[in-house]
């Protein structure tokens, strides 16, 4: 991992690290880089994916129209809203 | 540190971690990020707690996101014992008597980890069998809620009480009801203690293995070693999966909607990379950036899906396992206490602890930590765990 290439995943993720932490990352992506190789020891050919670690159904219910949540409460819990939108930043310039 | 993030009700005998909503009380995950996000809802696992007559003490405090060892990446601070190790506050809540019980969220063996320096109890129940509904989540697929408390008696009584069927929560399991009643005779049980973590551990944990071995040899049950020989990419795996998923269960944070924003932005974008870079922590930034690299198009065959292969023949393998022993034994982690470290290291730690952990937040299956050391058993085994810890808990040292 080179630091082009972290500043690279630390934008697609949007957030920055210091240059003290991107240090210390790149040290922690060589240790995992030693763990992960050490993953292809063990052999998985003809053993298929398992994205459920327990048998899993998948739920289907009819659609039922209610409100939820009033529009008060879903703005209660915004750091900035006016009476009734949330507040961004202008998109368009 | 007090143990609380929110104070809820002085009589309440539970703590509940600050990962699980309870209605109307902020509810944070450890993290900067989730300030001001007091939720509309709560949790299914506290709804049938309180309709039961069960109060909420307090939100206990959390390491962020669940992500670290033993909860001492919370934003509010450490949790410090009375000889300045660590643990968690949930944990530390319940040795010291100031509840009865605590609801934890195990995502990597954060809550094991903090029973085994704590010296209390903690059950991970089989996934799905505890509703995740009004969970913080961050690592979906092998994360789970389960119960702290002095003794086995407390684990039974609160477990009976949370686990059952859910329709709310698309991973919870069809049973509607749990039995965790059942008191299991010893004799005649086969433990099996896995050689590769035992020698991984440190004197003193051995020496508590060691003792626990000769508990339930006196109770009548057989413990014999086996070998895990790929325990270590089990635990990698995991590690592997849990960034992953954390990656993508934490792009919500951004400052829009709840949580925190930065006051300092010019741009949406400004306001996005300025409010996470401000409001989450070195630990849980790694995770994510770690997350999407095995993600990524480079890493995704040799990382991701390697892992997801890796989970079905851990699965397996402990099914194998589980055919010729009741349960397993091990350590809930290296060491028997958490010094003070520098936080900086908390992932290659963590995961470095996971080795102990791992197995059951992979492949769905309970563990249960006892008397500092932890005991894992098929799916749906929790009685077998929990006669194990009543039976030995009410055996002299």
């Amino acid at each position: 991992m080179t630091v082009e290439e972290l500043k690279a995943l630390e934008s697609l993720n949007e957030f920055r690290l210091t240059d003290a932490e991107e240090q210390k990352a790149i040290g922690i992506f060589a240790f995992m880089e030693n763990e992960a190789a050490e993953l292809q020891l063990t052999d998985t050919e003809n053993i298929g994916v398992m994205v459920h670690c327990m048998p899993m159904t998948n739920v289907f219910r009819d659609d039922v129209r209610r409100q939820v949540f009033s529009r008060e409460q879903l703005l209660a819990c915004a750091p900035e809203h006016s009476e009734d939108s949330w507040i961004v930043p202008r998109l368009v310039k | 540190m007090d143990f609380f993030a929110a104070e809820i009700d002085r009589t309440g005998t539970v703590a509940v971690d600050d990962t699980i909503l309870v209605k109307g009380f902020e509810t944070r995950a450890g993290s900067h990020i989730l300030d001001g996000f007091t939720p509309m809802f709560g949790s299914d696992a506290v709804e049938r707690m309180l309709a039961a007559g069960f109060a909420v003490r307090g939100k206990s405090h959390t390491g962020e996101f669940g992500l670290d060892i033993a909860g001492e990446t919370s934003y509010h601070g450490v949790c410090r014992k009375s000889d300045g190790t660590l643990s968690s506050a949930a944990a530390e809540a319940v040795a010291s008597g100031t509840v009865r019980q605590a609801l934890c969220v195990d995502v990597n063996g954060a809550p094991r980890r903090a029973a085994a320096l704590s010296g209390v109890d903690f059950i991970k129940p089989t996934y799905g069998t505890v509703s995740r509904y009004g969970i913080i989540p961050t690592a979906c697929s092998g994360e789970q809620v389960g119960v702290c408390a002095a003794d086995a008696a407390g684990l039974t009584e609160l477990l009976s009480v949370i686990a059952g069927h859910d329709s709310k929560d698309g991973t919870s399991l069809p049973t509607e009801k749990y039995d965790y009643s059942a008191d299991m005779d010893l004799s005649g049980m086969k433990v099996a203690a896995v050689r590769e973590l035992y020698d991984a551990a440190d004197d003193n944990v051995k020496a508590a293995l060691d003792a626990f071995s000769a508990k339930l040899r006196k109770a009548g049950a057989s413990v014999e070693f086996i070998s895990l020989p790929d325990v270590k990419a089990y635990a990698t795996a995991w590690q592997i999966m849990l960034s992953a998923e954390a990656c993508n269960n934490i792009s919500r944070y951004d400052g829009v909607k709840f949580g925190y924003r930065t006051p300092e932005y010019r741009d949406i974008d400004e306001l996005y990379v300025n409010s996470r870079t401000e409001g989450m922590g070195f630990n849980v930034k790694m995770n994510v950036l770690y997350g999407s690299d095995v993600l990524s198009k480079n890493k995704y065959l040799s990382c991701y899906d390697k892992s997801l292969r890796i989970r079905r023949l851990a699965s397996d393998k402990m099914k194998e396992v589980f055919a010729e022993a009741d349960a397993v034994l091990c350590p809930a982690m290296s060491a028997s206490s958490l010094p003070q470290y520098d936080l900086a290291d908390t992932f290659e730690r963590t995961k470095k602890e996971l080795l102990f952990t791992a197995v059951p937040n992979l492949t769905g299956i309970p563990a249960l930590v006892t008397g500092g050391i932890q005991l894992w058993s098929a799916a749906f085994g929790e009685n077998v765990l929990l006669s194990i810890a009543s039976n030995t808990e009410r055996m002299a040292d």
